[in-house]
This record gives structure tokens, sequence and C-alpha cells, in this order.
């Protein structure tokens, strides 16, 4: 029963080359490497593998090791602190052949994890060892261009393992879901593939938090974790939108985004116009979002959400759908909506306007914000103009010299009123 | 020349002065003599006195002393959910002394209240419908949510009529000895499209001037004031700068407080004048009502009208094709 509970990642780990997922040049560079050594010691006596967790470099040397037939000496870098360790690692590293008389592979694994500044002799005594092995020595970590390895680095094979495309991860998880009697929707793989951002390892994992016990698994099971920590930044998902080929994948762009609805759409709404050249792809995609906004609308009335469905299929299909003739015509950078943009003016500004406002709203049955707007500007001309009818005004809506000066916009100006006052 | 903004000046003080709404003046007159107001929705745009009829009910209605018997609260200011939890559920369940057993509470700009300060709102007006009635008034009815709306009286008030408009404008030029020649009050209409608020304020503005009033100094004062400059936006669109046009509309609608209805209206004016071809200014003309339908509806300005926009981008690149 215990292994029912197993992590996937252990219980579908491939056991050969051919299960592995993306990057066929590095594992062809590295099992040429290995091959070469039945040959005699090739120049470079270490590779050293890297990339971003989860891409499969572990994997990959377990599987080679399988296929080629060699002994696998798997050793976990945070072993490698003591003297006692560095001296083990150098008599492995020492002979070609184990003690049953097959090759062997010595791995030594998460080499950026163990040292800090203070264990550079660590690194030192690693490369001393490397200089002079007698059997192929792995050595991985997600960085190689990290300082400490400078040394280590001129000494090995350096191989490169990028991340996998979302498809090929999508059909690793098909693989898997099949020998678990899983029915899985393409998309809600796809979905978890995507999400992973070339992780295998934490698509597997995914995978198994959401479809282990189900027969089947659908994208509606699948999206919520859309809400959990890893957010696409909203550069990708406008991207997602405004560069959109299929309504569902716009409308998928939704769920990734970190900004709630009516953000996402000021964002569209300030971005879409400059990525759609053509006159027509244009007016379309504005005619969508006009729709979306009357949607929202409709939910704002009758405060039934479920229309809220309309507002996304407008402000996103809708917008990617419309791109029919424009061209991609060099790098546009996405830019903040700048209806949300505070006002330039200053707090301090901003407080007197507002101030100004509250008392024009005492006498004229008006807002203060509306008051800035639509009194204000009549105001400012009086106040220009007629001295004396200025400071009636004044006295009336009983404004300060601070006031005062505002409106006209000199102090001197501001005198020739303010001396009326009482 | 008296000193205070003439726009409060010569506000109606009742509904027998006041010169326009006439169908929606008979009926506040008749709650007044049945002593009786349903809670109500005054819906129009800016300028064509919901506020000022709002404050004449209740003058009629209470007398001189009518102060004591209202308030007036303003959504803009104060939209959040706890003014309407605190300050109108104190003024509200409050009894009224005197012969009418309720209050008014008029709620300006409610059209501007969040959706769960309408909510909560909506619970006050049904507790407490004995002891206050509430005047909502907005630009757009359709942002007021459903249940609020169906519990109100709606009223919907339109811009003043040309005649009544001049008359008003006439009558303030004179009892405050400006020179108002005719093309001034032509101009004054022109620009402010009949919200009388902002003619009041265009004929002080220009009278601060100390020349005779014409058409040409109100058009330096608006331009000034306000530069709803709609057919320069429009030119813009249909030489194809989008984004150029829809800044220009965003200043008119942020900066200087145009509201959106007005905008459209012009629009349909500038549309039949401007330089495309004939069947596309009936299309255009399709188009401009379906949004004016969508503003009263409830619908954000700035996006209804900037898709407008883009139709004459598209219109303004036919052209081009066109030759």
């Amino acid at each position: 029963m215990q292994f029912l509970y197993a992590a996937w990642t252990v219980k579908h780990k491939p056991k050969s080359t051919a299960e592995i997922v993306g990057n066929p040049s590095a594992l062809k560079t590295l099992s040429d490497w290995l091959q070469s050594w039945s040959k005699g010691i090739p120049k470079k006596r270490a590779a050293f593998l890297y990339g971003s967790p989860g891409v499969g470099k572990t994997v990959s040397v377990e599987a080679l090791a399988h296929d080629l037939n060699m002994e696998l000496v798997e050793k976990n870098a945070s072993d490698y602190r003591t003297e006692d360790a560095i001296n083990r690692f150098a008599g492995l590293a020492s002979q070609y052949a184990s003690l049953f008389g097959g090759k062997r592979i010595v791995l030594l694994d998460e080499l950026d994890g163990l040292m800090g500044n203070a264990d550079k002799g660590g690194v030192k005594a690693i490369s001393d060892i490397v200089k002079t092995a007698r059997c192929p020595v792995v050595l991985i970590a997600n960085s190689a261009y990290d300082p400490r390895f400078r040394t280590l680095r001129s000494y090995c094979l350096l191989i490169d393992f990028k991340k996998p495309i979302a498809n090929s991860i999508a059909k690793r998880l098909q693989y898997i879901c099949e020998r678990e009697g899983i029915q899985a929707d393409e998309n809600a793989l796809k979905f978890i593939a995507q999400r992973s951002e070339g992780d295998v390892r934490s698509a597997v994992n995914d995978l198994q938090a959401l479809a282990q016990g189900k027969k089947r698994l659908t994208y509606d099971d699948v999206s919520w974790l859309a809400y959990r920590d890893r957010q696409e930044s909203i550069f990708n998902v406008l991207r997602m939108i405004v560069y959109g080929r299929t309504a569902l994948g716009a409308k998928q762009a939704v769920d990734m985004a970190d900004v709630d609805i009516d953000m996402l759409f000021e964002w569209i709404y300030e971005n879409a116009p400059a990525h759609l050249t053509d006159p027509h792809d244009l007016a379309q995609a504005m005619d969508a979002l006009a729709m979306a906004d009357v949607y929202r609308g409709r939910i704002h009335a009758s405060q039934d959400w479920s229309y809220l469905r309309y507002v996304i299929d407008f402000m996103t299909a809708g917008v990617a759908l419309a791109r029919q003739n424009s061209k991609v015509s060099g790098w546009i950078p996405f830019k903040f909506p700048s209806r949300i943009m505070m006002l330039s003016r200053s707090k301090a500004q901003r407080a007197l306007l507002k101030r100004i406002g509250l008392k024009i709203r005492r006498k004229c049955h008006i807002s203060a914000a509306r008051a800035s707007k639509e009194v204000l500007p009549y105001l400012r001309i009086i106040f220009k103009n007629d001295v004396h009818m200025a400071a009636g005004i004044a006295k009336w809506l009983d404004l300060d010299e601070e006031m005062v000066e505002y409106i006209v916009g000199t102090k001197a100006k501001a005198g020739k009123i303010t001396v009326f006052l009482p | 020349m008296s000193f205070e903004m003439w726009a409060e000046k010569y506000r109606p003080k009742h509904l027998g002065d006041m010169v326009d709404q006439k169908t929606i003046v008979e009926r506040l007159k008749s709650f007044v003599r049945s002593k009786n107001v349903p809670h109500c929705i005054f819906a129009g745009p800016p300028g064509t006195g919901k506020t000022t009829a709002a404050l004449c009910l209740a003058r009629d209605l209470y007398g001189e002393g009518y102060r004591e018997h209202l308030m007036e609260l303003n959504a803009s200011d104060e939209r959040g959910i706890n003014v309407v939890r605190e300050t109108v559920k104190t003024f509200a369940r409050s009894r009224s002394i005197g012969e009418i057993p309720f209050k008014i509470l008029i709620l300006d700009e409610a059209d501007n209240m969040t959706s769960d300060a309408q909510q909560a709102l909506r619970r006050t007006m049904e507790r407490y419908t004995e002891t206050c009635r509430f005047i909502m008034c907005a630009n757009y009815s359709g942002k007021i949510i459903e249940p609020i709306q169906s519990r109100c009286a709606p009223f919907r008030f339109t811009f003043l009529p040309r005649e009544e408009h001049d008359g008003y404008i006439k009558h303030i030029a004179e009892r405050e000895s400006v020179q108002l020649l005719p093309d001034g009050v032509e101009a004054i209409f022109e620009v402010c499209g009949g919200d009388l608020r902002r003619g009041i304020n265009t004929l002080q503005g220009a009278a601060s001037m100390n020349k005779p009033v014409d058409a040409k100094l109100v058009y330096s004062i608006t331009g000034k004031a306000s530069p709803s400059d709609v057919q320069k936006m429009l030119t813009t669109a249909i030489n194809g700068d989008f984004l150029g046009a829809r800044k220009q509309l965003r200043d008119m609608l942020q900066k200087y407080g145009v509201a959106g209805v007005d905008i459209i209206r012009q629009i349909h004016k500038e549309i039949f004048r401007a330089e495309i071809p004939e069947p596309l200014k009936m299309k255009l003309a399709g188009i401009t009502g379906e949004v004016d339908f969508r503003l009263v509806e409830g619908s954000d300005e700035e996006v209804q009208l900037s898709a407008l926009l883009a139709k004459l981008v598209e219109a303004g690149y036919e052209m081009k094709k066109l030759g």
C-alpha cells in the first residue's frame, strides 16, 4: 500500500534516456563524452551540468548510467565539507573500474548548495581531484557561472540543460496519467505544464496533488492553481491576450493574472491600441472592450456576477481575435494604465485643492471633486480679471489667503484681492 | 453687481420658479400637495436642475426652516460604505418633529457610490422608510443598482431647450447689468449645450472681463475653462492618431469635467458636418446612438467613447484608401 502514496517524481522517474523530457543535444554531448572514456582518458575529466531546478540534470545522468550499463556512485554535495569525505571522493575517482569490474561514474550533485565563500578550499580540493580523476566525474549545479567555480570550470566540459517546452512536459504528464489510469483533458495538462515554467519536477508534483485518486482530470480541476504561488507577470498575461491566437488561450490568461479583473481591463485598455496597427483590428478590439464594459455595467446594476464570464470573453478573446492584419512591428513596451496613475500634482497641492473644493461644496451643492473641475476654472478667470468680484466671492466662499493665491497663481495678484477680506 | 457665484444666487428657490423640466416639476408639486414623497431617483446630465429640484421640493414641503429636515450628502466625496452605515443611518432613523413625519436625504452623485455602499443603502432605505425619504441624484441611472432603482420613483432630467436656456441667461445678465450681445447668448448655448450651471459660470467669467459679452469673448473664456474641442478630437481620430484622440477625450472628461453625454451630442452634430463619405455618416450616427444608450445604461464614458473614436480612425483609413 505504501507504494500507492509514493511521490510520482520517484515512481515515474525516467529509467532510460528515451523517457527524458527535452534537452536532446545535452544528452547526446554527455553520452558521447561518457563513451569516449572507453578509448582512454579524455582531455576534460569532468562534465559540469548546469540549468535551473527540475529540468532533468540528475535524472539524465542516472538514465545514461542505466543505458550505458555503468555503475553510478552518487554523492550529495553537502557531504563534502569534511576532509574525510573529500578523501573518499578522491579514492573513488582514482579508479576507473568498480569492484565488480563495471565502469563507474562519480556524480557530485547540488554543488551550489554547499559552499559559501568560507568553503573556497572545498572547491579547490574538488578541482584538484578532477584534474587527476581516472573515471568520469559529473558535477551538477544550477549555475556554472558562479565566480567560485571559475577555476573548476576550466577543467570541465560544460553542458547547458535548458527548460523543456510546455508541450513536451504535457506529453510526459499524459504518459504518467495513462500509467495511473487517469483520463486527463489535454488543456488541463497543458495548463499545469505551462505553469511549471519548464520545471518538470514541479509539474509532476502538481499533477499528483491534483489528480491522485481521480479517474478524470478536467481544466476546472486545475485552473485554481493559478491563484497559488507562482503568478505570471502582468506582461506575460498581456502578451497572451494581445497576441493570443485562440479564444481559449486568451481567456486562460485571466487565471494567470496577478491583478483583479477591473485592473486587468485597464491594462488591456491602455496597451492594446499600440499593438494593433491595422485600423480595422483596432476598431474591432475597442468594440470588444466596450462590450466587456457594457457587461461590467450590467453586473453593477443587477449585482449578478454570473455575467462576469462575458466581461472576460470580450476583454480577452474579443481583443485577441481582433488581430487580423496588424503586423508585429518591433518591440513595444507595455505601459502602466495611465488612467489609474495618480495626478501629477503634489500631495500638498492636492490637499489644498480638496480644501478649496470643500469650501465650494458648502455653498454650491456640488461635490468637492466636481467643484475643482467645474467651478474652479471659472473662479480662475474671475479672480484674474475682476478684483472686486473676486474679493466678494472669496469672502462668500470663506477662502483664506493661501487658497486665493492658489487660484490666481501669484502672491502679488492674491494680495490685491485679499486686501478686501476682513 | 453682487459678489457671489451667480449660479447659486439665481438658483430657483421654489418649484414654481423652475424654468424647465415641466412634467417633473408638476409631479413634485403634487408630492408637496399630498405631503408625501416617495424615494426618488433624479437622473440626467449635469446642470439640468436635479439638485435644484430636490432643494426646491424640500423648501416647499417644510417651509423656510427646511434645513432642519434635510441632509445633503455627496457620494463622490464620501462614497464609502461607512458613510452609509453611520451618517445616513443616524440621520435616517431619528424621527422628524412637525407636521411631516419624514425627513429628506439628498444623495448627490449617487452613481459614484460603490456597489457595496449601495447595497448597504438599500437596507437602510427599506428599514427607515417611515422616517426618511431618499432622493438620489445621478448622471446615469444605470449606475444605480437595480434593487434601489425598483424602490424609487424615476425622474429623467434632460438638457434645457434653447429658448428656456437663453431666457434664463438673459435674465441674469439683465439683473447683473451685464451687456450681453445676441451672439454671446448663442455662443454660451453652443459651448455649454444646455448645462445651465456651466452656462451661468461662463456668463459670470465673461462678465469679469468688464467688456460687452459677445461670441468671441465667450469662446475665449470657455477655451480657457474647458477646451471641449470635440471637432479637434474628431479630426485627430480621422487622421489616424487614435492615442492622441483618446488623450484629448480623457482631458475633456477628467480634467475639465465635461459630461460624456454632452460630448456624444456634439459628436453627433459634428459627424454630419465632417468630411467623410456619406454612407459612413449614417453608420457612425448609428454607433453614436448605441454609445449614447450605453452611457445611460451605466457604462464607462471613456471606454465607450474611445470605441467610437476607433471607428472614426477606421473611417479615416477607408477614405484614404479610396483616395
